[in-house]
């Protein structure tokens, strides 16, 4: 089983970082792993930087935020900068490579730092609807902590009722997730 | 016939919010009265959605002062009802629920506590605790349980309204922001296949049959007229609480038996001093943890028991105190080193406690 792991998920408003951390930590709780999601909810959240705090485990789960992630994620300028703070030489720190100007701000004190072209992949390749399941994708790659088969299980769950109706977002949601895994693997990440 | 909100056990994956609301319909609540204040919105927010299906009912009242007094009339009424609140709203119902303590009226809150003084933030803290034990005029008579994951939100807002009900004391379940609006797993159950038999309410006004004939009035008052009329009743409400108080008390000890310094703390802080102590005793230090359950009336006898070998105290709270004034005046006497680490308004890991424990040496 994989070890205990804490995700730090940010991005701005409408890009989708809550409802990524809600479907990963609902598959972990359905194959019967320890969960633990909180978002940042402060007045921040209306025009702010989302950060979504998720935790998964194999036994019940300490604190519900936490100072330092094991892997940050971070999806635009601002969030890079804001999440600075949750980075130490034992995080994975990974952006878009579409941000530009933040290489100063980059954290210099995490493990490794990697960028992936999500946002680009799902402008030119597939749809921008589908850029934050790439990122799932790639929290799933990069951490291990719920598997392919589960992840898309979880997709189907939330999405099945859209999917009904056009089978070809299933199609669409699922090429994503497979995508945002290789972005990973291409940036040697996992 | 309607149906049972909760069947068998299951296990949940959902805000603390929608727990606190689906225990008050396996609690059998009939209403709830509320006006919104984050981080509680969701309490109303999924009552309002689920409590037509199971015949209960919603009040929005125009403030928390309406609110409070509206849950305190529910209840004269017979009804099971309860409020929840956070914060500045916490203030507003402060007046209400010292006519509860005055006049032994079972009412239930649900406070999620958020940063303070003032608006401060709607995310999280422990700075209600004084005012949720001690507020407005009165003398404390009310019992506060708190909860510091989604299970106990889940049992204890059950209990509370048997809590309420057994004793006839307002009775407030606290958690917080966090535990509000994170989700984790739970198993909900129905209370009474679990043996717990929900209390019978009752009129306690518009009672059946002539009053002085019939039965003894109620003679609900919170208005006296000289000062040893008053002594008396309030002597005799100190008298009834201080006398339920060790049925009510709840606590839970970590590793404290052989324990040099014990970690007190509450609430959701209590998950980061039990991590804090796992990790501590891997690293061979003695390090135990007192976590009181109830927070009023305190659980004195058992931490005094627990920290006998101790041979320092730290209090852990996200408030500036509020616990370690409580700690301080239950285990008067005790001549042990209390040190404090305060985080007003802010989350507290394992890893500060480990940090702050080692550097002392």
């Amino acid at each position: 089983m994989a070890k205990e792991y804490k995700i730090a998920l940010a991005g701005e408003g409408g890009q989708g970082v809550q409802s990524v951390a809600g479907i990963i930590v609902e598959a972990a709780n359905d194959v019967g792993r320890e969960a633990l999601y909180i978002p940042n909810f402060g007045v921040e959240q209306r025009g702010g930087v989302s950060i979504a705090f998720v935790q998964i485990a194999d036994e019940k789960i300490g604190s519900p935020k936490f100072k330092k992630a094991d892997i940050v994620i971070a999806l635009s300028d601002r969030a890079v900068r804001r999440t600075a703070e949750y980075v130490d030489q034992r995080t994975t720190f990974v952006y878009d490579s579409s941000i530009e100007g933040v290489e100063e701000a980059l954290p210099k004190n995490a493990a490794k730092v990697y960028a992936i072209p999500a946002v680009d992949v799902a402008k030119n390749e597939l749809h921008p609807r589908v850029f934050n399941i790439i990122i799932m994708g790639a929290v799933i790659e990069a951490t291990k902590v719920i598997d392919l088969e589960s992840a898309k299980k979880a997709i189907e769950k939330k999405l099945g009722y859209k999917f009904e109706q056009d089978p070809k977002l299933r199609e669409l949601n699922f090429k994503a997730l497979e995508r945002g895994i290789e972005l990973v693997r291409q940036a040697g990440i996992s | 016939m309607v149906d049972k909100p909760i069947k068998g056990e299951k296990r949940y994956f959902v805000t603390g919010n929608e727990v606190v609301a689906w225990a008050a319909l396996a609690a059998g609540a009939e209403i709830m009265y509320g006006y919104p204040i984050t981080p509680q919105n969701e309490v109303m927010h999924y009552w309002t959605r689920l409590a037509p299906k199971y015949n209960r009912k919603f009040l929005q009242t125009e403030d928390e002062i309406s609110a409070g007094f509206a849950t305190c009339g529910g209840v004269l009424s017979g009804a099971r009802a309860f409020t929840a609140t956070a914060g500045p709203g916490n203030t507003l119902m402060q007046e209400s629920m010292s006519m509860a303590e005055m006049m032994k009226i079972p009412t239930v809150v649900v406070v999620q506590q958020r940063g303070g003084p003032s608006t401060a933030t709607v995310i999280y803290s422990q700075q209600e605790v004084t005012m949720t034990c001690f507020g407005a005029n009165g003398e404390g008579l009310r019992v506060v349980y708190s909860t510091g994951s989604h299970q106990e939100l889940y049992d204890y807002t059950i209990k509370a309204f048997n809590t309420a009900w057994k004793y006839r004391i307002p009775t407030f379940v606290l958690g917080d922001g966090y535990q509000a609006k994170m989700r984790e797993s739970l198993v909900m159950y129905d209370p009474e296949e679990r043996g717990i038999k929900m209390v019978p309410t009752e009129k306690i006004v518009g009672k059946e049959g002539m009053p002085g004939v019939e039965r003894e009035p109620s003679h609900l008052r919170n208005t006296y007229n000289t000062e040893d009329e008053l002594y008396d009743v309030v002597e005799k409400l100190v008298r009834d609480f201080w006398q339920a108080a060790p049925e009510i008390v709840e606590h839970q000890e970590f590793d404290c038996q052989d324990a040099e310094i014990i970690v007190v703390a509450h609430g959701v802080v209590t998950r980061a001093a039990q991590a804090a102590v796992k990790e501590l005793r891997a690293q061979g230090k003695k390090i135990g943890h007192f976590r009181p359950v109830t927070l009023r009336p305190f659980p004195r006898e058992a931490m005094k028991k627990a920290i006998a070998n101790a041979k320092e105290l730290i209090v852990v709270e996200s408030a500036e105190g509020q616990l370690d004034k409580i700690v301080k005046a239950e285990i008067y006497g005790c001549s042990k080193p209390i040190t404090g680490y305060f985080k007003p308004g802010v989350g507290i890991t394992a890893e500060e406690i480990v940090e702050f424990i080692n550097k002392r040496g």
